[in-house]
């Protein structure tokens, strides 16, 4: 496992950028990556940043960005909130780095968003979340609700039927995601037989299982998040629940096919922008990049995916803009065609809310817990925030909004 | 004019200036460390030295300076309860969110207008001391003692993480602020002073380092003051026999209550300075992680004495983050480690344990 | 649902959250309850009885045996710890706290450097069995029944063997003990070991129904403490009725309005039940048996 910290990456960089190519004394770009290397969110996050690392490498040894080598600042977080201010902080007032590839959480994205407001900073956040985030700082590359479950409720509806039970985290994500597929099943004409929210770490859940299978219903939502609420899966299996599951957040971050026994998450059905198992060439050109680099390495997960298409559209807006300042990446990106070809297809940054459009993979999750994709959704686009009135090209309104706190 | 009368004639002059003299006394005695000319020589250029640092460092290293004195007045608070009152708060963290949050709605709610910025400090540290007081009459009056003052307190703040996690929905607000459950509330200004010519926003810089440098200071002193007054004699009394204390006539709960409120109240300002600090609060600074850390801070530093714990907590920050920069994923092994030695090695605190060792080189001090 | 079914499925809950607060909070009420020391690496404790016992499941031993694998581990490495670091402590109980503290950061950030972020876990067995209506876990009547061994067990071990005996009186008195010539220290480590062993146990136990990471321990922790301190020092007539009281509350709060009034109604339960008897249940029990 490769040790992170600024001398080693700055070595590795400096080497990297020697052995490059041409013109390489110019001076480099300073991408910071503040990521949970340990703590409670290590098991989802470390991928992440050798994604970054790979990526990195890949465009050093072309020649880097406009000629310019990229240099990582890395910081581990430690999964807690205080780390994310403090190195924010410290990696754009004393590193002074272009730009900060950071966050896990949601919590910890709102915690380092008044920093990057204050220092007036850009920083990408390549994590799936509950949308909503409209702030000229901020790039989204993570999956957002509408992508995600205006593609998977309605399949699910059709396959399975339309008395639907939601079991969701009792937070933002989970209370916003649920709000959503409410409104998708309503809109859908479907009924909800039910809706529980669970304290994150909480482990224990007899009490919900026989609320589900009092229920009956069609299938189950499961927005669970953590290694605590993850214990549900288990549990449901050896209680005989049996129900088709559909999630937002499983198999595609935290890899939980690999980690639980068959047959536990047998019937569960997610969509995710990518997961290891899609076998189109250009993801699989991508996987042997990877395991060559890292042959350890657990799985390669959405976040992955998304960290590495981040660094490439990086390169992409700074070197059709010719600098690395912000306004004038934003610029490019208000032209509307800043696009990639990347692991999971062609993916796009939308102007309006400087989200990425998506190519949504439903992953099936059979006896054996290996993968199937009964379905693919080609270039879902972020509609939610340009069309309740979020509007980056025009003005910056820094916030997050939610269906039932839209911008006014 | 009989001997009497100008005793009374001399009295009255001499009354008024004592009161001041007999408060001033009370900075050094028996209940905490350093007294004479040296010590305050010492403590004077210690200060002096940290206002004009930053005129020699960069903005980052004084705007991280300053937010370590954030955390000193939790650490200081609970250096009073439990360090000289002896009763084990793990829930300071919950005065700290109470404030916090306090603090976000009041200046959402009515802006930074007029230095309201320092109203609402100044009130959501009153109702931190407020809530401080309901519990701790709860638990003192009700003559609960030892570890489970630990487990009440630790059991109020992870109810009121618990609770604020889940106040996500957009029902939850109070005026204008919305409580936002876990991923927690921002949109707060910073403190903001009331300026001729323009507010001076206290960004972290120079300016609110030297802020938080001259309330350090002050709440330092002001407890050395307390501490060393017959309340401080009593909070020892209480912590080394109760029930003699009682026997000797002090009713013990209205002074454990005292202290709490105390803790409580300071815990509550360094809960609104950090909510200032990063325009930001969120329900996981309530949690079990974040209580048990001002606990590990002033283990280390020394929890007997104010002076020890404020430098030990300073010291243990300033380590911790040092570790976690340099140190990679073996930081928070070595942290650990570093726990342990201490414990074993310096039990009485690592600060404490040096400031007498150089008393003793000194041969001054206690 | 008729009433057989609601009835039993009220009873299988509490149950259920008995024993998962009884088999949680066994060790540390000999730790904690018994001995004092305030163990924050309890959790820890669990994680190691957890892991171990998953290893040795995918080994190829029986379940029970890979279980007991994990106790003995755990055990092992509780005696050690007591050994090194918690015997110079034990006259400064609130030291015990930081100096755990800073053994679970080691264990859990050990694990991950060491075992990686994850593990693969192992099925829980047994399957499901249907009982008046509804469907079931069976591996969780096992779990309650084991919480009920646990409890039997320990009173034997301690008020029936000699041993059991020799520990009592060397946690009460050392120093009448250590006139009657006996090993204090070796007793000190045992029942530190025992207590050890007690969570990995659960950990053990639990393994097959939870996933396997390295802060695991961190679900178990708040439970165990507060049925430990709720039931005050003696861990038959305080811990265990404890668990009881606890359970029921959770349960049916659980039941009536979802996992969050179940959990902050724990916590509140608790402030209450200390409020109302400051010793403990356990001090309340032995004051009214005095009178």
């Amino acid at each position: 496992m490769t040790r992170h910290n600024p001398a080693r990456a700055c070595a590795l960089a400096a080497t990297l950028a020697l052995g490059g190519g041409a013109a390489m004394a110019q001076e480099p770009i300073k991408i910071g990556v503040l990521e949970d290397q340990s703590g409670d969110f290590a098991a989802a996050t470390m991928v992440k940043v050798h994604a970054i690392e790979l990526a990195a490498e890949e465009i050093n040894a072309a020649g880097g960005i406009a000629g310019r080598p990229i240099e990582l600042v890395v910081y581990d977080t430690q999964s807690d909130n205080r780390r994310y201010q403090e190195f924010m902080r410290r990696v754009l007032q004393r590193d002074k780095v272009d730009v900060v590839f950071a966050g896990f959480s949601s919590a910890s994205r709102e915690a380092y968003r008044p920093i990057v407001n204050q220092f007036d900073g850009l920083a990408f956040y390549n994590n799936q979340y509950e949308g909503g985030v409209c702030d000229a700082n901020m790039i989204v590359t993570g999956a957002v609700p509408e992508q995600q479950f205006s593609t998977l409720i309605p399949w699910m509806m059709e396959t399975y039927g339309k008395n639907v039970y939601t079991l969701a985290a009792d937070y933002n994500f989970g209370q916003i995601s649920a709000e959503w597929v409410r409104n998708i099943v309503a809109e859908n004409g479907g009924t909800m037989a039910g809706e529980e929210f669970i304290p994150l770490g909480v482990s224990q859940f007899s009490q919900t299982i026989q609320n589900i299978q009092g229920a009956k219903p069609d299938f189950v939502v499961t927005l669970l998040v953590g290694a605590a609420q993850a214990s549900y899966y288990e549990q449901a299996a050896s209680a005989g629940v049996g129900l088709p599951m559909a999630s937002s957040v499983n198999v595609g971050q935290g890899y939980e096919h690999k980690r639980f026994t068959p047959p536990s998450l047998k019937d569960m059905y997610v969509t995710t922008n990518y997961i290891e198992e899609i076998d189109t060439p250009a993801s699989q050109a991508f996987i042997a990049k990877f395991k060559a680099k890292y042959p350890d390495e657990p799985y390669i997960n959405q976040e992955a995916a998304n960290s590495y298409i981040a660094m490439n559209l990086y390169k992409l807006m700074v070197e059709r803009a010719g600098s690395t300042d912000r306004e004038a990446l934003r610029a490019e990106i208000a032209k509307g065609d800043v696009c990639f070809d990347g692991p999971s297809g062609n993916v796009c940054l939308d102007p309006k809310s400087q989200h990425m459009s998506h190519t949504i993979f439903l992953a099936k999750v059979e006896a054996d817990h290996s993968i199937t994709f009964p379905k693919v959704w080609e270039n879902i686009a972020p509609y939610w925030l340009g069309e309740a009135g979020c509007d980056l090209t025009k003005n910056d309104p820094s916030e997050q909004y939610t269906p039932s706190n839209p911008p006014k | 004019m009989s001997a009497q009368d100008a005793d009374l004639i001399d009295a009255a002059p001499v009354a008024r200036s004592s009161l001041l003299r007999i408060w001033l006394g009370r900075l050094e005695g028996p209940q905490t460390f350093g007294r004479g000319p040296a010590f305050w020589a010492v403590a004077a250029l210690v200060v002096v030295g940290a206002a004009v640092w930053p005129l020699f460092t960069d903005g980052y290293t004084v705007g991280n300076a300053a937010y370590f004195m954030v955390w000193t007045f939790m650490a200081m608070g609970l250096g009073v309860v439990w360090g000289y009152c002896g009763a084990l708060s793990f829930g300071q963290t919950a005065f700290f969110g109470v404030a916090g949050y306090s603090y976000g709605v009041l200046t959402i709610n009515i802006g930074d207008a007029y230095g309201f910025t320092l109203v609402a400090l100044a009130l959501s540290v009153v109702i931190a001391a407020l809530v401080a007081a309901v519990i701790g009459y709860f638990m003192f009056f009700g003559r609960i003692k030892g570890v489970f003052v630990g487990i009440v307190t630790l059991s109020v703040t992870l109810v009121f993480e618990t609770f604020m996690a889940q106040t996500a929905a957009p029902q939850w607000r109070i005026g204008d602020a919305r409580l936002n459950g876990f991923n927690g509330m921002s949109g707060m200004p910073p403190l903001t002073v009331p300026w001729f010519g323009g507010d001076v926003v206290l960004y972290p810089d120079p300016p609110l380092f030297w802020v938080l440098l001259g309330l350090n200071v002050l709440v330092w002193l002001g407890l050395r003051m307390a501490l060393n007054a017959p309340f401080g004699n009593v909070l020892v009394a209480i912590r080394e026999n109760p029930e003699r204390a009682e026997m000797l006539g002090y009713d013990v709960r209205v002074y454990q209550v005292i202290a709490f409120t105390l803790g409580g109240a300071l815990a509550g300002l360094s809960g609104a300075l950090y909510t200032a600090w990063g325009q930001y609060i969120t329900p996981s600074s309530m949690g079990l992680t974040a209580a048990a850390l001002p606990i590990v801070w002033v283990a280390v530093g020394g929890r007997s004495d104010i002076t020890a714990t404020l430098l030990g907590t300073l010291l243990v920050l300033a380590g911790f983050q040092t570790l976690t920069i340099y140190g990679s994923q073996y930081a928070l092994v070595v942290m650990g480690a570093l726990l342990l030695l201490v414990v074993l090695a310096a039990p009485q605190g690592v600060v404490l344990g040096a400031m007498r060792l150089l008393a003793r080189l000194g041969g001054r001090g206690r | 649902m008729d009433v057989v079914s609601t009835v039993f499925s009220f009873a299988y809950q509490f149950g259920d959250a008995f024993a998962f607060l009884v088999i949680s909070a066994a060790g540390l009420a000999v730790i904690f309850g018994m001995m004092g020391v305030i163990n924050l690496a309890h959790g820890e404790f669990i994680m190691c009885g957890a892991y171990v016992t998953v290893a040795a499941s995918r080994i190829g031993a029986p379940l029970p045996l890979a279980i007991l694998c994990g106790a003995l581990v755990a055990g092992l490495v509780g005696m050690a710890v007591e050994r090194l670091v918690i015997r110079r402590l034990y006259h400064r109980p609130l030291d015990t706290i930081v100096a755990t503290w800073g053994m679970s950061l080691i264990a859990t950030q050990g694990t991950l450097i060491v075992l990686g972020s994850t593990m693969q876990g192992i099925g829980t067995p047994l399957g499901s069995v249907a009982i008046a209506g509804g469907a079931y876990s069976a591996y969780r009547l096992v779990l309650m029944a084991a919480a009920i061994a646990l409890l039997v067990g320990l009173w034997l071990l301690f008020y029936r063997t000699r041993w059991g005996v020799l520990a009592r009186a060397t946690i009460q008195a050392p120093h009448m003990a250590r006139a009657l010539g006996v090993e204090t220290g070796r007793v000190y480590g045992m029942t530190f070991g025992l207590g050890a062993a007690l969570a990995g146990l659960a950990g053990g136990l639990y393994a097959p129904t939870m996933t396997m990471v390295p802060t695991m321990g961190a679900t178990f922790i708040v439970e165990s403490f507060v049925t430990v301190v709720v039931g005050g020092a003696d861990i038959f007539l305080g811990a265990a009725p404890a668990a009881a009281i606890l359970a029921v509350i959770r349960a049916g709060l659980t039941a009536w309005q979802g996992q969050l009034f179940g959990q902050i109604g724990l916590l509140l339960a608790v402030i209450v039940v200390i409020r109302l008897m400051p010793g403990g249940l356990s001090g309340w029990l032995a004051a009214r048996a005095r009178r």
